[in-house]
Parts: C-alpha cells; structure tokens; sequence
C-alpha cells in the first residue's frame, strides 16, 4: 500500500539498498529477473545502508543513517516499524539470527557491535574493542558464529566470534584493503568477501583457513551475498549488482537499476529458511 | 485519477525534468519515485549520501548537489561524510575536526590542511606534571602545551634551566645551588 511498492511472488529474490529505496529482483534459479525489479519499499530522503532478511516472518531489517535507526517491514508491502532509533551513530550493517530471533549490528562512529531481540529489546553492546570502521556483518544461526569485517586502513581485518561476543578470533588480516562484503554459505560452509582495495573475491573455510581467490578485477564491491553458486554484490563503481558464478569463477550477469546511484547492502531472501537447528536447541 | 473524465484527471508530477511520480494511496500524498542524478527526497530535494546542495532552494538560494568538502580529510570507502544539506563534515580521519575537517581536533596540532598527512594532525602529548591543570590540550598551531610554572618545552616535559622536580603537579623548583661551589 506504499508508492511504487508491490508485494513479492514467492521464490528466492535478492533485496538491495539504493537511494532511500529497498529494491528487490527475483531470482529465476540463479539468474536475476531484471525486467521483474521492483522498489519494495520507498523511504525519500533515508540513506540505508544495511539490509537483512529475517526468513521466519518474512521481514526485511535495514539501518539508516541520516537520523540513525533501525527499521522493519513485512516484504509483503507493510509498513515501516522503527526497531532501534536511540544512541546510534552509524550503524551500517546488519545481520539477522533467525533461529534466535536476535539481529547483530555494527556502528563505524561508536565502533561497537551490538545485539538486540528483533523488536528492539535487550539490547546490548557485545564487542567495543579493537574496532575502527567495522562494516559488513552476517551471522551463521546453526553454528552460532559471528562474522564481521573492518575496513581499517591501517590494519583490516575479517573476525569472528560466537553470537554471544565470546571467542572472538581475527579470521583474515594479510592481503586486505577495504573488505567491505562479507557473506556466509551454510551449504558450503565457505566465508566470502569482496575487497574494494585488493579488488579481489575470496572464499575461506573458517575453521580451515583454506583461504582461495575466487575473482580479481573487482571494480568497487560494497555488499555481498551468496546464493548457491552465484555471488551477488553490488558496485559502488558501476551501480550495479553483479553475479559471479563461484565455480566458474567469472562475472555471469550484471542488473544496473535506472537509477544511477550508488547500491549498498545486499541480501538473499530465501523462499524457506535453510533447514537447521538452533546451535543452543539441543542444549 | 484518470477515470473522471475530465481534463484535470491527470497533473503533471511535482517533480524536476526526467523525474517519474506516485501517488500513496492512503495518504494520497504525491511522491517522486525517479529524480535526477544526485538527488533524492519526495520532491528531489535532497543530495545523495556523499553530496551537498538544496537542488530546489527550499532553504535560500539553489544550490546543485555537489561532492562533500572536506579538505581531502574524509575517507571515500565511508558513508554518511558529510550532511547532504550544509555539507558540515561528520567523519573527519587523521585527527582533524571542524565544518569542513580544516582544524586539529581537541588534543592535537598541526596543519589540517597539509598535503601529507603525516604533516596534518600531531597528538599534543602534554606532560601530565608539566602541564596546568594536567590539560591534554594545546595550541592548534604550535602545539604548545599550557606550562606550570618554570616548566619548559613544547609539551611541558622539562624544568627550566634552574629549576628541578617536575614530578611535583605543582610547577618546578629553583635549585638554589650555592653559586660558589656549583658547576654551570
């Protein structure tokens, strides 16, 4: 009931931020629907920067930085609910533990990592150290790890740590730039990010350290999520998504909005949430 | 609304050249749904996040969106640098502060405006002992720390020529050496 908001067919669909807009292309098994692309929600004048999919209540979750908050809505058209709107600063990414029903956010003003029920309760700060720009964040709900990336110019870095802010690990330091992407494949239990800096695509097991190169020649990556075999990110440079199939290890499609601005946080709405039991259910 | 019939039934968007509008249904407010490169709003009032302007001049004079000022001290990889309307700098890097990041923040010294940043912004440094009131702050263009008395250096660290125990808080103190059996 919003303008130029429709409500999403089911499927699998990716939702990106642009321009105080949350856009949304379904996804046709891998391949963007580009002719399908459609403004999900319209907020004029709001910069979003991250964005995340909670897969039990089909909402999308988003921070916003011009007056700093975190919101919701239904994909389904409804309206904007403000989740979090005090002492933010600048809260970029966000991250959604579907089978705890927390989100995991992080702040590039206050350098923190926080957490909070989904309706905004119990919130409270889990890592305030050693944090300089954190940016991307995503969460691996059946194992219970955190991830986030730093894009420290001086030292970046790729850390993880358990939901609870425990064991809190630096994943990734040599051979980084700006790794502002990061996204996790449960199936694949593979961590990927894209580097605006070394403009490079890597994937690692976490626990391995069996860090690969998947791309070079990246233009300027900002978000990232995976999807199967594809990898979607969007592109400060060419305000675009672009596809990269991970096996082939090559750019496979590429969806440039009318709009010619820049694209921020990106995330894959499943259809279903991914089967999995809650790390702590057995517990 | 183009089932009245008549020839008011549709009004031209509300919105710059090129722009494409909406009506919200409940609220029947008119929303511009593609405005021109830059900008952004319900009425393409606003600059994307990283400019500056009032592309329509709702608050004075129009000015076009342009690139955040900051004297090259923000950092491109980051959002929100500056305020999309006054374009005061929100995220100042190498220590500096101000409007347009052109001054040292609180606690440091130096030329916001160098070339190289290791000539912009010095931390002050000031002697804990050696400084008025254990002050962290110093001048913006010398860095010269607020001394106690017969307390010398840029940073307060040394007594003057004479003088001894720094370590007091309280300034230093004359040696009162017997001039007669001492050296200097």
């Amino acid at each position: 009931p919003r303008p130029d908001v429709h409500p999403l067919p089911s499927g699998t669909h990716l939702l990106f931020a642009q321009s105080g807009r949350i856009e949304h292309v379904p996804l046709d098994s891998y391949d963007m629907k580009s002719d399908d692309a459609k403004t999900v929600l319209h907020l004029p004048g709001k910069v979003i920067i991250g964005v995340a999919y909670d897969c039990v209540e089909k909402m999308v979750y988003w921070t916003e930085i011009t007056s700093p908050s975190i919101s919701k809505a239904n994909i389904q058209g409804g309206d904007p609910v403000n989740v979090i709107r005090s002492d933010l600063d600048s809260p970029e990414g966000i991250a959604i533990d579907y089978l705890g029903r927390t989100m995991f956010w992080t702040d590039s003003v206050r350098d923190h990592i926080e957490v909070a029920s989904l309706d905004g309760s119990q919130r409270r700060v889990l890592i305030d150290s050693d944090l300089v720009n954190p940016r991307s964040i995503i969460t691996d709900p059946p194992n219970g790890n955190l991830y986030w990336s730093d894009w420290n110019r001086d030292a970046p870095k790729i850390e993880t740590s358990y939901m609870d802010g425990s064991n809190r690990r630096v994943l990734v330091k040599d051979d980084l730039g700006l790794p502002n992407g990061l996204t996790y494949d449960s199936q694949s239990s593979l961590l990927c990010w894209a580097d605006a800096g070394t403009h490079k695509m890597e994937c690692m097991h976490p626990d391995r350290g069996d860090r690969r190169k998947i791309m070079e020649g990246l233009q300027y990556p900002f978000g990232m999520t995976a999807f199967g075999k594809n990898i979607y990110y969007t592109d400060w440079r060419r305000n675009a998504v672009v596809a990269v199939d991970r096996y082939a290890a090559k750019e496979s499609d590429e969806f440039q909005p009318q709009k010619r601005t820049k694209l921020y946080g990106i995330t894959t709405a499943y259809a279903q949430c991914p089967s999995g039991q809650n790390y702590c259910a057995a517990n | 609304d183009a089932t009245q019939g008549t020839v008011d039934d549709c009004s031209p968007c509300p919105c710059p050249t090129g722009a494409t509008c909406a009506v919200v249904p409940k609220t029947r407010e008119v929303v511009c749904t593609n405005c021109p490169v830059g900008t952004t709003g319900k009425r393409c009032e606003l600059c994307d996040d990283g400019f500056f302007g009032d592309p329509l001049g709702e608050s004075g004079a129009v000015r076009t969106c342009r690139v955040c000022k900051c004297s090259d001290n923000i950092d491109p990889n980051a959002v929100g640098n500056c305020d999309r309307e006054t374009g005061e700098c929100l995220k100042c890097i190498y220590n500096t502060d101000g409007f347009f990041c052109d001054r040292c923040k609180d606690g440091f010294y130096g030329n916001a405006m160098a070339a190289n940043t290791a000539d912009k912004c010095k931390p002050c440094s000031c002697s804990v002992f050696g400084t008025v009131g254990g002050q962290l702050s110093c001048s913006q263009v010398t860095g010269q720390c607020p001394c106690l008395p017969n307390v010398s250096q840029r940073d307060c660290s040394a007594c003057e020529l004479g003088f001894f125990n720094l370590q007091s808080g309280s300034g230093c103190e004359r040696c009162n050496c017997n001039p007669i059996g001492s050296t200097d």
